[in-house]
C-alpha cells in the first residue's frame, strides 16, 4: 500500500533521515519504534509532506494504480487518502467536535475523494470513540487532553483514508486512557484500517502491530514481525526498558 | 579560531572568520568617512544623512519589531516628536516663522539631541502601554492612531511647534564652530557608529535575551523571573530613545520641519525597511534604510531604473542558479521571480519615461522581496551561504568538565521536617466549572510529591495557581512560611519556584545556551549603560552566566546541543532543556508538568536519574506524571486529583492499591501491563 524507499529529510541544514525504507501493507498495522530524536515524527511528517523530503521515493498504491506523493504539498497528499493524526493532537480549537470531524472529512465534500456516506461515516466514528458522542458540539479546545487525542484519531478516519499515521497518540494521556486508546487501534485494525504508528510505549505498539521497523539515528537498524521484535533481546533493552 | 579573553574555563566564543570582519569593518568605516571627500555634491551628501539617520531609527524599531516580535506604527510619531523637541529647543528666537517667539531656548545641538532622547523614551512607555494589553493587529491600530495623534498634536500645538508653518533650524554651532553639510555628516555618521555599537551590545545581553523571550514565550519568560510587562516597556522606551535621536539629528539635516513628513506613509515605511533588510540584524537595518531611501530616487530617472532592473535581474538569476544548484528549492518555485526580474528589465529599456510608473514599480519590487524573502535580504543572503548568524560557543570538554566538578547545581538547605508549600483550601473556577473545588496540599521540603490524575483533573491548574498564571478564587497558599496567592509569576518565580510545561514553552528562536541564560536573567544586575559601555561588571556577569549555563546544559546530558536552537532539537531533548532552564533559577521547589510525556524507555530511565540528582541537592519537585512506573519510583508522597477534588494522598504502594484511584485513573489491563512493561517492579 505505501512503500518508502531511501527517504531523506531534516529541517535546514539539520538532516534527521539519513535513507529509510520501509512498507506498510494494506490492512496492515506497522510500528516505528526507536529513542527520542531518531526521527520517527520526522518520518511522518516527511510521509504526509508536513517537510519536503530531499531524496528517496514514497509510493502510495490505491485505487489500482501506483502513485509517487513525496514532494507533493499535504493538501494533496491527504487527498491521495493519506491521514495524518499528528503529534501533539493539533485540533482546531475553536471549532466544535461535529465541525472537527467534518473537516477531516474535507476532501471527500468537496469530492476530491470519492465522497461515500460522510453523514453515516460521521455517527460510526462517534460510536466509535463514546467520549466524543457525548460531547459533539462541545469546543474542542474545551476538551481534555484525552478527548482531544481521540478526536485527532477520530478526524483522521474521516478522511476513509488508505492509511493512517498515528503519531503518539497516547502522549500525555491517563493510563486508564492509554487502555482506551489501544482498544480503539486494536478495533480499528480489526476493521482493517491500514495504520503506520508512532508510540512510545514501545511493548505496546509491538502488541498491536504486525510488522515492526525499529529507527536509530534516522536510519533503519532492524526490522521484522512484530512478535519477533518483541523477543528480540537488542531490541528488549534498547527500547522496551527491561534490562534492570 | 581565536578565544575571546573573557571567557576563562573552557568555553570559548568563536566567531566565524574573525580577520575577514575586521577587514570588512574597516573597509566599511573608511568609506563612511571619506565618502563626502571623494562625493563632494551636497545633495548626495544630504541623501547620505537621511540613510544613516533613518538607519539609526530602524536599529530602535528592529528592537520592538525583530525582537519583542511587536508591531508599532507609532514610530514615526516618535520619530516626529524627537524631531519637534529639538526643534523647538533649538530656537534662539530669530528663525522662528510666524508665532510667539516667547520659547527661545537657544539649546546647543548636545543638549537638543539628549532632551529629545528623553522626551521621545517617554512617548515609548506610553506606546508600550497598549502592547501590555493587545497584540497581532489589535497592536498595529493602537499604534498607528498613537502615530496618528502625535501628528495631529504637532499640528495643532501652534504657540509651541508653529503648526503647518513648521520650523526652521539652522545646522548647529559648536564651541564656536558653525556645521556645513560635511561637518554634519560626519557628526551623524559618529553618532550611527556609536549607536550601532550600543544596540548591538544591548541585543547581546540579558537584556536582548530577555526581548527575544518574551516574543517566543511570555508565559515562559514570567516563569524565568523576566517580568513581560516591565521588559516590553523596556523594549518600547528603549527603540523610542533612538526614534528620538534619529528625530533631533533629522531637524538639523533637513533644516526645516512640518507635521506632514510624520505621516502613515513613513511609518510603513520605517516597517517596510525592517522586513526587507531582514529582522535581527544590524546589517538589515542599514541595507533597509538605504533601499526605502535610495530605490524611489533612482526609479526617478529611465537611466538608473534601466541599470537597477537589469542589476536585479542579474542577482536574482545568479541567487536562483546557486539556491537551485544545492537543491535548496525547484526550478518551478523560482521561475516566478526569475521571469519577473528579466521582464522587468525588458520592460524597462522599451519604456521611454519612468516617471508614470515608478510607484507601480517600486510597490511590485517589494512585493516580490517581502514575498520571496520573508526573511529580509540579509537573512536570505545568510541562508545561501550558510552563514552562522550566532557567535558558536566552542567548548574543550577536559576543561569544562573539570571546571565544573560535581555540577552546575546550587545545592539549598533543606530541612526534611518542614512543609515548603502549603495549600489551602484552593479554589479556581472558570466560569461555572471549578477547575480546583477546595483542594488542600502540603509538600514537605526536599521531597518528591507526585500529582497524579485523569486527564482534565486540575494538575495543570494547580501547577499554573502555584505559579502565579492564575490568581485562585479563594484559598491560600503558603511557601517557605510566606503567602503568595496572587503575586506575579515572575515575583513568585524569583522567590525559587522554578517550573517546566506540559506543553513545552522554550524560546524557539534561541539557542539551548541562550534558553539558559534566559533562566539566568536573575544573576545579571549590570543596568543598560553598563551594558552599553561593556563596563566590567557586565562583561563579568555574562561571562559567568555562559559558564554556569554550560554546565548546566551538561548537567541534563545537552551539552553538545548548547548552539543548536531550541525549536529544532527533539521532543524529547526540549524538555530536559527545559529542565535546564528551570534549574537555572536556583529554584528550592521545581514543579516538572509530565517531564516523561513523549519520551521512550531509555529516556525515561536518564530522566529519573537527573529527578534523583536534582532532590540530591535539597530541591524539593512536584512531579506531575502519567508513566506510573516513574511515578511509583520516584515519589515520596502522591496525591491524586479528579474533577478537581483531591480523591486519595500517600505513599505510592497505598495509592496504587486504592480502588477509587483505580477506577478513576490506573484502569486495568493494558495500562498495568504497559506500566510493568516499562520497568516497574
Amino acid at each position: 500500500m505505501l512503500s518508502i524507499q531511501n527517504l531523506e529529510a531534516g529541517y535546514g541544514k539539520v538532516k534527521v533521515l539519513h535513507g529509510i525504507s520501509m512498507d506498510v501493507p494494506k490492512g496492515k498495522v506497522v510500528t516505528l519504534i526507536g529513542s527520542n530524536g531518531a526521527g520517527k515524527t520526522t518520518s511522518m511528517r516527511a510521509i504526509s509532506g508536513m517537510i519536503r523530503p530531499t531524496g528517496g521515493t514514497i509510493t502510495l498504491a490505491a485505487g489500482g494504480q501506483e502513485r509517487r506523493i513525496d514532494g507533493l504539498e499535504s493538501h494533496k497528499i491527504a487527498r491521495f487518502g493519506i491521514a495524518h493524526s499528528p503529534e501533539g493532537r493539533r485540533v482546531f480549537a475553536t471549532m466544535s467536535v461535529v465541525d472537527n470531524l467534518t473537516l477531516g472529512a474535507f476532501p471527500r465534500l468537496t469530492r476530491a475523494r470519492p465522497r461515500g456516506d460522510v453523514e453515516a461515516d460521521l455517527e460510526r466514528a462517534l460510536e466509535l470513540f463514546p467520549r466524543l458522542k457525548e460531547r459533539r458540539t462541545q469546543l474542542a479546545g474545551t476538551l481534555s487532553g484525552g478527548e482531544q487525542q481521540m478526536l485527532a484519531m477520530a478526524r483522521a478516519v474521516m478522511l476513509s483514508p488508505e492509511v493512517v499515521l498515528l503519531d503518539e497518540p497516547s502522549m500525555g494521556l491517563a493510563p486508564i486512557l492509554v487502555d482506551e486508546v489501544f482498544r480503539i487501534i486494536q478495533r480499528l485494525k480489526s476493521e482493517g484500517v491500514t495504520m503506520l504508528l508512532v508510540e512510545q510505549f514501545a511493548a505496546a505498539a509491538l502488541a498491536v502491530a504486525d510488522y515492526g521497523y525499529v529507527l536509530e539515528n534516522g536510519r533503519i537498524a532492524t526490522h521484522g514481525p512484530a512478535s519477533q521484535l518483541k523477543d528480540d533481546p537488542g531490541v528488549k533493552a534498547a527500547y522496551l526498558g527491561t534490562s534492570h | 579560531m581565536t578565544t575571546s579573553p573573557s571567557s576563562s574555563a573552557g568555553l570559548a566564543v568563536r566567531k566565524p572568520n574573525l580577520g575577514l570582519r575586521v577587514v570588512g569593518i574597516v573597509v566599511a568605516l573608511a568609506a563612511l568617512v571619506f565618502f563626502p571627500i571623494v562625493v563632494p555634491n551636497t545633495y548626495y551628501i544630504h541623501l547620505a544623512e537621511t540613510i544613516m539617520i533613518y538607519a539609526i531609527l530602524l536599529f530602535g524599531l528592529d528592537i520592538v519589531v525583530g525582537y519583542t516580535g511587536q508591531v508599532s506604527l507609532g514610530h514615526a510619531g516618535l520619530f516626529g516628536i524627537g524631531a519637534y523637541t529639538a526643534g523647538v529647543l533649538a530656537q534662539s528666537g530669530s528663525g522662528m516663522v510666524g508665532a510667539s517667539t516667547i520659547w527661545a531656548f537657544g539649546l546647543p545641538i548636545y543638549g537638543t539631541l539628549i532632551v529629545a532622547i528623553a522626551v521621545t523614551a517617554a512617548f515609548g512607555a506610553i506606546l508600550a502601554l497598549p502592547a501590555l494589553r493587545v497584540t497581532g493587529p489589535y497592536l498595529a491600530m493602537v499604534t498607528l492612531a498613537f502615530g496618528t495623534i502625535i501628528q495631529i498634536l504637532i499640528n495643532e500645538m501652534d504657540f509651541l511647534t508653529a503648526g503647518p508653518l513648521g520650523l526652521k533650524v539652522a545646522k548647529p554651532t559648536l564651541f564656536g564652530h558653525k556645521f556645513d553639510e560635511r561637518d554634519y555628516y560626519w557628526l551623524v555618521a559618529a553618532i550611527l557608529v556609536i549607536a550601532l555599537v550600543v544596540v548591538h551590545r544591548i541585543l547581546k545581553s540579558h537584556l536582548g535575551r530577555a526581548f527575544e523571550a518574551l516574543r517566543d514565550s511570555p508565559v515562559a519568560s514570567d516563569c524565568m523571573g523576566v517580568s513581560v510587562y516591565r521588559y516590553k516597556v523596556y523594549a518600547f522606551v528603549i527603540s523610542a530613545g533612538f526614534a528620538g535621536l534619529a528625530g533631533a539629528l533629522y531637524t538639523y539635516s533637513e533644516q526645516y520641519i512640518s507635521p506632514n513628513t510624520y505621516n502613515f506613509e513613513l511609518t510603513v515605511l520605517f516597517l517596510l525597511a525592517i522586513i526587507m533588510g531582514g529582522r535581527k540584524t544590524r546589517t538589515g537595518a542599514i541595507l533597509g534604510s538605504l533601499i526605502v531611501v535610495l530605490l524611489p530616487k533612482m526609479l526617478d530617472d529611465i537611466t538608473t531604473f534601466r541599470y537597477v532592473a537589469t542589476g536585479l535581474a542579474v542577482i536574482v538569476a545568479v541567487g536562483a542558479g546557486i539556491t537551485l544548484a544545492r537543491g535548496m528549492t525547484t526550478a518551478k518555485r523560482i521561475a516566478i521571480p526569475v521571469i519577473g526580474t528579466v521582464g522587468l528589465a525588458i520592460f524597462s529599456f522599451s519604456l521611454r519615461s519612468v516617471t508614470d510608473w515608478r510607484l507601480t514599480i517600486f510597490g511590485l519590487m517589494i512585493l516580490l522581496v517581502v514575498y520571496y524573502l520573508q526573511d529580509g535580504i540579509v537573512g536570505f543572503v545568510r541562508g545561501l551561504f550558510n552563514l552562522g548568524r550566532k557567535a558558536s560557543v566552542s567548548v574543550d570538554t577536559t576543561e569544562a568538565e573539570a571546571a565544573s566538578h560535581g555540577d552546575a547545581l546550587v545545592t539549598t538547605s533543606s530541612d526534611d521536617s518542614k512543609v515548603i508549600l502549603d495549600v489551602r483550601g484552593a479554589l479556581m473556577q472558570f466560569g461555572g466549572l471549578k477547575a480546583l473545588n477546595n483542594v488542600d496540599l502540603s509538600v514537605m521540603s526536599g521531597s518528591i510529591h507526585g500529582l497524579i490524575g485523569p486527564n482534565g483533573s486540575g494538575k495543570s491548574t494547580m501547577m499554573n495557581v502555584l505559579t502565579g498564571i492564575y490568581t485562585p478564587t479563594a484559598g491560600t497558599i503558603t511557601y517557605g512560611g510566606r503567602e503568595i496567592g496572587g503575586q506575579a509569576p515572575a515575583q513568585i518565580a524569583l522567590s525559587g519556584i522554578a517550573r517546566t510545561f506540559q506543553n513545552v514553552q522554550l524560546f524557539g528562536e534561541m539557542t539551548a545556551l541562550e534558553n539558559v541564560l534566559v533562566g539566568l536573567h536573575h544573576t545579571f544586575n549590570a543596568n543598560l549603560a553598563e551594558v552599553g559601555l561593556q563596563m566590567p561588571r557586565a562583561k563579568r556577569e555574562e561571562a559567568a552566566a555562559r559558564e554556569r549555563a554550560f554546565s548546566l546544559l551538561q548537567f541534563v546530558g545537552l551539552a553538545y546541543a548548547a548552539n543548536e536552537e531550541a525549536r529544532n532539537l527533539p521532543y524529547g531533548k526540549q524538555r530536559l532543556l527545559e529542565i535546564a532552564r528551570a534549574l537555572a533559577l536556583d529554584p528550592k521547589l521545581l514543579l516538572l508538568d509530565e517531564p516523561a510525556a513523549g519520551l521512550t524507555a531509555p529516556d525515561i530511565k536518564e530522566l529519573v536519574a537527573i529527578i534523583h540528582k536534582i532532590r540530591g541537592h535539597g530541591i524539593t519537585v512536584i512531579l506531575i506524571e502519567h508513566h506510573m512506573d516513574v511515578v511509583m519510583t520516584v515519589c515520596q508522597t502522591v496525591s491524586v486529583l479528579d474533577f478537581g477534588q483531591k480523591i486519595a494522598e500517600g505513599k505510592p504502594a497505598e495509592i496504587q492499591a486504592n480502588e477509587k484511584v483505580i477506577e478513576a485513573y490506573l484502569g486495568g489491563e493494558i495500562g498495568a501491563d504497559v506500566a510493568h512493561e516499562a520497568g516497574v517492579h
